[in-house]
């Protein structure tokens, strides 16, 4: 009987620790960097698919990885918030090419909008800080 | 037939001589002390890649060779020097706020570590172009050290 109970217990045990494991590995897994929600959404719709650790395209990621974007140094940050900006401002970004595949995945002007001025006031206020 | 090749290759000919007097503007103007080399303190070193390997298509001032005067090469180098100005004019350099700066900083930073400038194509006709390990190291010295001094500059 305390067998029986011990092997429930410690199957439990493991149980929750596995979650646990699975929980605190799983969340940076698909963190995108901490932003406004409306600035995440038009991230999430054009963006971060190429634009992330586990891309297949490594030109992307190279330039810019979204998923580790929290752990650049200020400059570096700077940088990548000024590229954003310029990039989508004269319409580099998403590319032709991938929008002829994937129409729905152009930004309109409002998401353009919303991205150019996250990603300007975003690298000002990094100056001042 | 051979007379056909003969009217082509005339036509061609005149054709050729024709373009010759359709030209780009020259890139060429005074230096100014907004040219990142005279406003910026820089070792001298820096300065002289800046010269060598930037300055023919990010500023004001284009060294041409001979051949870059005959169309159409004249236009293919036109077209290097205005997307060259356009991504980053250094004889403007003094007019940037501290935030273009940090941003063209890093920039340069990013390029010269990756390789990807100066362009493999005009590094192949300008051998002072090539900048060596030590050189790349000094210019991401001084770039490291204005971006620093930039960005601990108190708002003006």
């Amino acid at each position: 009987m305390i067998r029986k109970k011990h092997f429930v217990i410690t199957l439990f045990a493991l149980f929750v620790s596995a979650g646990w494991l699975k929980a605190s590995v799983n969340p940076t897994e698909t963190k995108a960097p901490v932003m406004p929600d409306n600035v995440k959404a038009v991230i999430e719709k054009s963006c971060f698919g190429c634009h992330n650790t586990d891309s297949k395209n490594d030109k992307a990621k190279e330039k810019l990885d979204l998923k580790t974007f929290d752990t650049l140094g200020k400059k570096e940050m700077i940088h990548a918030l000024g590229e954003i900006a310029e990039t989508v401002e004269e319409n580099e970004m998403p590319p032709a090419k991938f929008l002829e595949k994937f129409p729905d995945k152009k930004l309109t002007d409002a998401e353009k909008k919303i991205l150019i001025d996250w990603a300007k006031s975003e690298g000002k206020a990094l100056m001042k800080k | 037939m051979k007379k056909l090749i003969i009217i082509s290759a005339a036509a061609l000919f005149v054709a050729f001589v024709v373009t010759q007097f359709f030209q780009p503007e020259k890139n060429i103007s005074e230096s100014t002390e907004n040219l990142v080399i005279n406003s910026e303190n820089m070792p001298s070193e820096v300065k002289e890649a800046f010269q060598n390997a930037c300055l023919d298509c990010h500023s004001n001032n284009t060294k041409y060779l001979w051949y870059h005067k005959i169309s159409p090469v004249s236009w293919m180098i036109n077209q290097h020097i205005t997307n060259g100005k356009k991504e980053l004019n250094l004889s403007e350099w003094k007019t940037l706020d501290d935030y273009d700066k940090i941003k063209a900083l890093e920039d340069m930073k990013q390029e010269i570590e990756r390789g990807t400038m100066p362009l493999k194509p005009y590094v192949m006709m300008h051998r002072e172009a090539k900048l060596d390990k030590e050189t790349q190291k000094a210019i991401i010295e001084w770039i490291d050290k204005k971006s620093d001094e930039l960005m601990n500059q108190p708002e003006e």
